[in-house]
């Protein structure tokens, strides 16, 4: 008696659907259950948390705009942390280079805000923040290439260097701070939103829509293409597959790591530089764990530049509607309604594993 | 993929358009409602109360649980149930991006009036007040405000500590020991801690005036590894006989049980936590604040009115208004303590004397209590405050009280 775990090559589509979306039912299931014990209607409390509390909601198009605000950056550092990991590069930095971006945003807002044209500054704060965030994951991957470093443990590690340095920045109360407001006495970031920030497009009524949307799903656009059509992409795809066969190839593998690695925590920034440039001001929380959260939504899909986009507006839906169903329900509260995510994030990753794999029992396998 | 993408953007711009109808029709109903008899505050049954919450609104102690406590506890007291009129949005971060969200959740709940319970709330609940001029907004420990919808509260929370001083002094005097500790979130960094540790300090030398009080700084507001590590220390090293604090959980004061000294408690009572070594502690009643400002918005007409009704932009009650005070002293008190803590809040209440004036209160063992002028000094030896001068403010809001007062020292 026992079993093997086997590779599944093709699982048709079908059966893929089948299997993610009966995750999800179960993990509604089980997240039902738990409701009913809470004394909470699970019909009212779900169709809530899929609605976003839309219905019946006179300020809905905040509720856009505040969702379109969480999405951007979830999806466009999925899209940056896929690149290095086709590369079977394990960049968990994406926190660290978000919020390095995210500073030098900042810094570049106070210092050339209102001093140059808005458009200036926006595009010199995109450039800082991808140039510094890309420089932090070129630091790892130098180490890496140069003697063989661990990137998961090295990338870990660096996001906390980032955060501290944030929190210093956050509470150094000092004449040389200006990232702090100078008129409180308590430390508390100052605001930039005033001075620059990313323009919206009017949509009609009251709904805008940002500018940094539609760059996004541009430059979604422009890595898939460079993935799927270039020979930089071709090369990512072979030092994935093996480093030695793209060694053989002629292909040279460091710059190739050093590059993409590069570009990866690069577009992270840009996604900082985004969020920054929208929020008009610095935070501790700044990130809202989307150098973790960019991680689940590159690996469930399985980093594919188009499925990413629907997969980031999933996961948003279930983050932004958990929110707002746990607001209307004293029994519930952010903690339950973060864990339900988490249920259904595992029951998904869960089906993940069958789509890949199968497991076969030892008589049959015919040992 | 391209379909994705197209399919995406249609319906960010389809959800655009929805948006639009829904925003503009309750605009046309709101019209007609504005032309009404004086537009009426809502009604009890239809007023609805927001919050954006820190930590967990299921939390069972500390800061969140407090304003919990104290906002469900009005609700009741007025005739509303929280389970149908209380919306909350918690865990939210002081984060102005993810503030400003739960704000436009809570508006879109229908709230009348929004609570803010943490500092770092500050620049969004200044925002959304001048966005939504139809619902007020209250922001707790801060500073901002405007004319119309938008105000803050805090309190005299130095006025409790001094009580919660004169019981400590008097335990103090009754062990024979001179040292008190305290464990504090942050020294003089912040008004709030100073102007705490400064008006326990004047409690504890009005007993007994050889007392010195060693203060731990945490730099956090929570850590309860080292709130419990700094009592032990305090204990330990500095042979403290009373442990006070300035931090979200008991630890200390479970630290002096299990060291069999004395302890002062703060935002609740902390007597169940450490039965044998809980004196009383200094705490907040947010029920009386939450209390009076809902009557103000359910009575004030429109949200503009809201902080004339109020009187004050700023809320900042203290012994008077019973917005703090002291929990119930435990049987560990030493005798005389209840009758010189009754005397000195009657002192206050009746704003007869204050803590940081010239004028400094000295406490005999039987209870009995005599004025005496007498500069007000810091630990470095500054006249703050001249003899027989008025008292001077906490600073918590202008953060001008950034020292400490003569027998307050460092550990």
């Amino acid at each position: 008696m026992g079993f093997h775990i086997v590779k599944r090559d093709n699982c048709p589509l079908w059966k893929k659907c089948c299997l993610y979306l009966g995750a999800v039912v179960l993990a509604l299931l089980l997240g039902a259950v738990l409701l009913i014990s809470l004394g909470v209607d699970p019909i009212a409390y779900y169709t809530r948390m899929f609605t976003m509390g839309t219905v019946g909601n006179k300020i809905a198009y905040k509720v856009w705009i505040n969702y379109l605000k969480e999405l951007v950056p979830l999806a466009l550092v999925s899209v940056a942390l896929s690149l290095a990991f086709k590369m079977r590069f394990w960049n968990i930095g994406g926190e660290g280079q978000f919020i390095l971006g995210a500073i030098s945003a900042a810094f570049v807002a106070f210092k050339a805000g209102g001093v140059l044209p808005n458009g200036v500054t926006l595009l010199l704060m995109c450039l800082a923040a991808m140039i510094t965030a890309g420089l932090y994951g070129l630091f790892v991957a130098a180490l890496k290439v140069k003697f063989g470093t661990n990137e998961t443990l090295m990338t870990l590690m660096l996001n906390y260097v980032a955060l501290y340095i944030l929190v210093f920045l956050g509470e150094a109360k000092a004449d040389w701070n200006f990232f702090l407001d100078a008129e409180s006495a308590r430390p508390v970031f100052a605001s930039f939103a005033k001075i620059v920030s990313f323009p919206g497009i009017p949509m009609g009524g009251k709904f805008t829509l940002n500018i940094c949307v539609i760059l996004t799903v541009l430059i979604g656009i422009l890595v898939y293409v460079y993935l799927r059509f270039t020979k930089h992409g071709y090369e990512i795809s072979v030092v994935g597959d093996s480093a030695g066969t793209a060694h053989y190839a002629g292909m040279k593998v460091n710059r190739i790591v050093l590059r993409t690695v590069f570009l990866s925590a690069a577009l992270i920034g840009l996604a900082a530089a985004f969020k920054v440039g929208t929020a008009g001001i610095l935070s501790t929380a700044i990130t809202d764990d989307v150098g973790w959260t960019g991680i689940i939504v590159a690996w469930l899909s399985q980093l594919n530049t188009a499925v990413i986009f629907a997969v980031s507006a999933l996961i948003c839906v279930l983050h932004y509607g958990s929110t707002v169903a746990a607001a209307t329900f004293a029994q519930v509260d952010s903690s339950f309604a973060n864990m339900l995510q988490g249920v259904i994030l595992f029951l998904v990753l869960a089906a993940d594993f069958y789509t890949r794999f199968k497991i076969v029992s030892d008589k049959k396998g015919g040992n | 993929m391209k379909k994705i993408i197209a399919m995406l953007l249609a319906l960010a711009m389809a959800f655009g358009l929805v948006a639009c109808g829904g925003a503009e029709a309750p605009a046309a109903t709101e019209a007609p409602a504005a032309d009404a008899p004086a537009a009426e505050a809502p009604a009890a049954a239809d007023f609805k109360v927001g919050a954006v919450y820190i930590n967990s609104k299921n939390d069972t102690a500390g800061y969140t649980f407090a304003h919990h406590n104290g906002i469900t506890t009005a609700m009741k007291e007025l005739g509303l149930d929280p389970a149908t009129q209380l919306v909350i949005v918690d865990e939210v971060p002081e984060d102005k991006e993810q503030v400003l969200s739960a704000i436009d959740t809570l508006v879109g709940e229908g709230a009348n009036i929004i609570f803010g319970i943490s500092f770092g709330y500050i620049d969004a609940m200044e925002e959304a007040a001048a966005e939504y001029t139809d619902v007020i907004f209250s922001h707790g420990t801060g500073y901002k405000s405007n004319e119309t919808n938008f105000n803050n509260y805090f309190g005299r929370a130095y006025q409790a500590r001094y009580l919660a001083g004169i019981a400590a002094g008097m335990k103090s005097l009754e062990m024979g020991n001179n040292n008190i500790g305290y464990v504090a979130a942050y020294g003089t960094e912040y008004a709030e801690t100073a102007s705490g540790i400064n008006g326990f300090a004047l409690g504890v030398q009005a007993v007994n005036p050889n007392a010195t009080v060693f203060v731990k700084n945490l730099g956090a507001w929570a850590d309860e590894v080292n709130e419990s590590a700094f009592a032990v220390e305090l204990i330990d090293s500095f042979g403290c006989g009373v442990i006070s604090q300035h931090c979200d959980s008991a630890q200390p004061q479970i630290a002096a049980e299990n060291a069999g000294v004395f302890g002062c408690g703060y935002n609740s009572d902390m007597t169940p936590d450490a039965p044998k070594a809980h004196l009383t502690a200094a705490i907040w009643n947010w029920n009386v604040y939450y209390r009076t400002a809902m009557e103000a918005a359910m009575n004030c007409g429109t949200a503009d009115k809201f902080v004339e009704t109020m009187g004050t932009p700023a809320y900042y009650g203290g012994l008077a208004e019973g917005f703090v005070d002291v929990s119930p002293l435990s049987e560990n008190c030493a005798a005389g303590t209840a009758e010189a803590i009754e005397a000195v809040k009657a002192l206050i209440i009746s704003g007869e004397w204050d803590v940081f004036s010239g004028t400094k209160l000295e406490i005999a063992a039987d209870g009995t209590v005599t004025k005496v002028d007498a500069p007000l000094v810091d630990n470095a030896g500054n006249e703050i405050v001249a003899a027989g001068g008025a008292s001077v403010e906490d600073g918590v809001i202008t953060g001008t009280m950034n020292y400490f007062v003569a027998g307050v020292q460092e550990a």
